[in-house]
């Protein structure tokens, strides 16, 4: 580790502290703001709700807390929530399992083609996915029309009755399942073939080598993963908000927003969310995940992928297509509600359009939100940027005092639902000058950049682990300043990191849901996100222009992951874990 | 001009432990100067101090007199090859090797020409517009020679650079290097673990462990008159039998469990009585047949022990034994260079060796 600056011989204890740490007054300043940003931006707010959740007039009380769990309502809302979390995490590893045993351990032609076909549910949010499934599933939407008319029943199928809990399951299971799916190919490529094959060595069949060696390898992957989609679907606010699913903690806190001051309720569901989340985390980091296999050495890892027999391409094709028509059907309906002119009483739109697309360029709100999402997106991934290269110089190059902390708090938003956060936002800074009711700007700025801050340290930081220390070393020592050095020979070489991980806060921004919706009070302030919730409650045309601009979100966020996925190739699953 | 290298009581603290303990070492202008010893011995540590990369905790570090301490390593001009070349794999090899000279703002035209002349030397000339990845490990190393010469520093630092190719490559590029040295006439500080490529390039070699210096000399120095086991152990191999001094002087009495052994050099500072060790070279060793025994030691001109052989290696150019003494202390003897195998294992035979060939050096212990 250079320290390129010369510091005092006199010692001191003082000295002798500062000897262990690369600090300068540079390092210094950066160090202390980002703490400052931290905890300004996360910390404080956490704290603001807690307080709130546990503190009356009278002090310290656990009287919101008692009032939460003595009502049944409020466990139902609770346990709902939780169910939820673990049926989408239980429903995205069945699909996703065969898919990465499949994929990653054979070869056939076309398998890249399968492997982005994968990937493709993931550019949608499921709020929007759930306009088209309601079309489709509605009381006389096209299945049970299709359904009719095929003779199969006599009467329409009420499919999202039952308090919509299994729609919501499902979208948001066909929406997760790519993030389990590259967390589980990780893993899975990550098992040393070696290993394995000391398995079969010891008489080990294929399913005991499985379920002894592969699988128990592939855990701590595994739940890095699930993780993710736990937290994902446990909180997620827009899905069950359109499918009119109140009784979940994400729409009872959204509603409970507007009325903190008279309703003190709110701080004690978000309470419960942080409880919950951090419970579950624990859970899947310590107990679960295990993950201290890193430490075994990896021999030479050759792939393990074989060439498939003509009946395994036949199986990966049907499965890898079947799960994948599945999951777009939300997106086929979304698809045709924005290109529908009449459709009505019949399976697929009787009379199209693109007028939609025309319209999301004109009418008034589209139009702005999309100005205001690329605004905020941008200046969101800009402070991205410059915070996670910073961070992750910081973590890869610098010793400094604190570093743990320092890692644990950019990675702290992956644990940290949007949903939280925005609470946390709305509430700590009412009625001071970044009061979100006055002006969300800042705050929704701030939010997205918090948000996906641990993406782009990853990437940032994936790309200083990958860039030896002594390629800058031997530029220093040549005669270029340590600035020109980073310029000359860092940034180029991790450019495409940086690049990739840009392109993902940005498009990730663009349509972030939660917090668009709990931060931007005013229809002038208002996200992409924002904007496509409030048409769908129009009448007329409102639902066909949100699916117009669903599908150029949707578009989007295509582009950026294939872009990303150029920069950053295989390793992509590394992005989406814990 | 060359320049001269000092280390002035250097110290550097990394971790929790001085990788570089009281170091102090005069490097002349213009020599080929080794610094040798096991991983971990602080070598890099030093090495690196030099480049400015470490500033030492205590001590300091003079180029031709003058103190370093506040010169950043961007400074110092300083040449480095690295132990994995460092080679920057955006940039082909002639930016790679301009690279320092850009940043020095030399002239187009006096840079193509230094560029050029430097891979030249490097015999590298024909792959100026190669990217790194379409070299091997050999022609990375002499770019990153090239990129550390041309910018004509005062001092050349080598950290391992043979370390990462293969055997007959090495052999041949330290023959380069020397030839280099010789006609750019630098300074150069060289870092290896590796005593062969030490003993057969240096001017004089400096043996590290733990931290600190043990001894410095040429290479005839320190192979011949080890001042510690220690050396003697790590260069060359030695065989080291345990014994107490019992006579000082020109010839010195060991005596050993095995047998009395004479010798004529060492026991610098060693008292009557003192543990000792008696190091001898396995060249040294003769083997002869238990029935040649010419009556005991005569005048202490010749050392005799009685051995079993315990295993033996054939090399090709030679054959190396394992022999068991009477206490059970393993010793290693080399033969070059014979048609027929002098022994068999489980042989009985009488080990030969000059008191001249035998240092008595005080015991310490051994490893890194």
């Amino acid at each position: 580790m250079p320290r390129l600056w010369s510091c005092c011989p006199r010692r001191s204890w003082v000295t002798n502290w500062l000897r262990r740490y690369d600090l300068n007054l540079a390092n210094g300043a950066v160090l202390l703001f980002l703490w400052l940003f931290f905890i300004v931006f996360m910390l404080y707010p956490l704290g603001y709700v807690f307080s709130n959740a546990f503190f009356t007039e009278d002090g310290f009380s656990l009287v919101y807390m008692k009032l939460m769990f003595s009502s049944p309502n409020n466990t139902i809302i609770l346990a709902n929530s939780v169910n939820l979390g673990l049926a989408v995490t239980l429903f995205t590893t069945v699909l996703s399992l065969p898919l990465a045993l499949l994929l990653v351990r054979y070869n056939f032609p076309g398998k890249g083609l399968l492997n982005g076909l994968i990937l493709i549910p993931m550019v949608l949010p499921p709020f929007v996915g759930a306009i088209g499934m309601r079309q489709l599933l509605a009381r006389f939407g096209s299945v049970n029309l299709l359904l009719l008319e095929m003779g199969v029943i006599n009467q329409p199928i009420d499919w999202l009755g039952g308090g919509s809990f299994w729609g919501v399951v499902i979208l948001e299971a066909l929406h997760l399942y790519p993030i389990m799916y590259l967390n589980l190919a990780a893993a899975l490529a990550n098992v040393d073939p070696s290993l394995e094959e000391a398995a079969k060595n010891m008489g080990a069949n294929s399913f005991k080598l499985f379920t002894t060696v592969t699988f128990p390898l592939m855990l701590p992957g595994y739940f890095a993963g699930a993780i993710i989609v736990f937290i994902w679907a446990f909180t997620d606010l827009g899905t069950p908000l359109v499918f009119e699913y109140r009784e979940v903690l994400s729409v009872q806190i959204f509603n409970m927003v507007t009325d903190l001051h008279q309703n003190p309720m709110g701080y004690a569901f978000v309470v419960a969310v942080i409880v919950l989340t951090l419970f579950f985390f624990y859970l899947s980091k310590r107990i679960l995940g295990g993950g201290r296999y890193e430490m075994l050495g990896r021999g030479h890892v050759t792939s393990a992928a074989r060439p498939a027999s003509a009946t395994m391409t036949v199986i990966a094709y049907a499965v890898v297509l079947g799960i994948s028509a599945l999951a777009l059907i939300p997106h086929l309906g979304v698809l045709l509600t924005s290109v529908t002119q009449r459709w009505f009483l019949s399976v697929l739109p009787s009379e199209y359009t693109l007028k939609f697309y025309q319209d999301v360029f004109s009418h008034e709100l589209a139009l702005l939100s999309i100005k205001n999402s690329l605004l905020l997106s941008s200046l969101s991934t800009i402070i991205d940027v410059i915070l996670g290269v910073t961070i992750a110089y910081l973590l890869a190059r610098k010793r400094v005092p604190g570093r743990g902390v320092l890692d644990a708090l950019a990675m702290l938003p992956l644990a940290l639902p949007g949903l939280v956060l925005a609470f946390g936002y709305v509430a700590a800074f009412s009625a001071t000058p970044l009061d979100a009711r006055i002006n969300p700007v800042p705050l929704l700025v701030i939010a997205y950049a918090v948000r996906r801050l641990p993406y782009m340290v990853r990437a940032a930081y994936a790309g200083f682990q990958q860039t030896s220390v002594a390629l800058e070393e031997a530029s220093i020592n040549l005669g270029a300043s340590p600035m020109k050095t980073f310029i000359q020979i860092t940034m180029p070489l991790i450019f495409a990191n940086l690049i990739a991980g840009a392109v993902l806060s940005f498009s990730f921004a663009m349509l972030e849901v939660s917090d668009s919706l709990i931060l931007a009070s005013k229809e002038q302030h208002y996200p992409i996100t924002k904007a496509i919730y409030a048409l769908l409650g129009r009448i007329a045309d409102g639902p066909y222009i949100a699916s117009a601009m669903g599908i150029l979100g949707l578009v989007l966020l295509a582009g950026s992951l294939f872009i990303a996925g150029r920069f950053f190739g295989r390793r992509m699953g590394e992005l989406f874990r814990a | 001009m060359t320049v001269s290298v000092t280390f002035e009581s250097v110290t550097k603290i990394l971790g929790r432990s001085k990788a570089v303990d009281n170091l102090t070492l005069d490097i002349g202008g213009g020599e080929l100067f080794f610094l040798l010893g096991p991983s971990g011995c602080g070598k890099t540590t030093a090495l690196r101090s030099v480049a400015g990369f470490y500033n030492p905790d205590e001590g300091r570090i003079l180029f031709n007199g003058k103190d370093q301490s506040r010169v950043p390593p961007h400074k110092r001009n300083t040449g480095m090859v690295f132990q994995n070349y460092a080679l920057w794999p955006h940039m082909d090899v002639q930016s790679n090797v301009a690279y320092g000279l850009k940043m020095r703002r030399v002239s187009e035209a006096e840079k193509e020409q230094r560029v050029r002349h430097a891979l030249d030397i490097v015999h590298m000339q024909a792959y100026a517009e190669r990217m790194p990845n379409q070299l091997s490990g050999g022609q990375q190393q002499r770019v990153a020679l090239a990129r550390a010469l041309v910018i004509e520093p005062d001092v050349v630092l080598l950290d391992e650079p043979l370390s990462n190719l293969d055997a007959k490559l090495r052999v041949e590029m330290r023959m380069q290097i020397k030839d280099i040295h010789g006609k750019i006439g630098r300074t150069m500080i060289y870092v290896t673990h590796d005593q062969a490529e030490a003993l057969s390039m240096a001017d004089r070699i400096a043996v590290m462990r733990r931290g600190r210096v043990v001894q410095v000399g040429t290479p005839h120095d320190l192979y011949n008159r080890p001042e510690s086991a220690f050396v003697a152990q790590f260069i060359g191999g030695t065989n080291l039998l345990r014994g107490t001094l019992e006579e000082a002087g020109d010839l010195l009495t060991v005596k050993t469990q095995a047998a009395v052994v004479y010798a004529k050099n060492g026991g610098k500072g060693i008292a009557r009585g003192d543990p000792v060790f008696c190091s001898v070279r396995p060249e040294s060793l003769r083997l002869t047949a238990a029935a040649e025994s010419s009556g005991g030691p005569s005048a202490g001109a010749t050392n005799e022990l009685t051995a079993e052989v315990q295993s033996i290696m054939y090399l090709g150019d030679n054959e190396q034994y394992a022999l068991r003494l009477a206490d059970n202390t393993i010793v290693r003897a080399v033969e070059y260079n014979q048609p027929t195998r002098k022994a068999q294992v489980g042989d009985r035979l009488v080990l030969r060796f000059d008191a001249q060939a035998v240092v008595v050096l005080p015991q310490e212990e051994l490893g890194d």
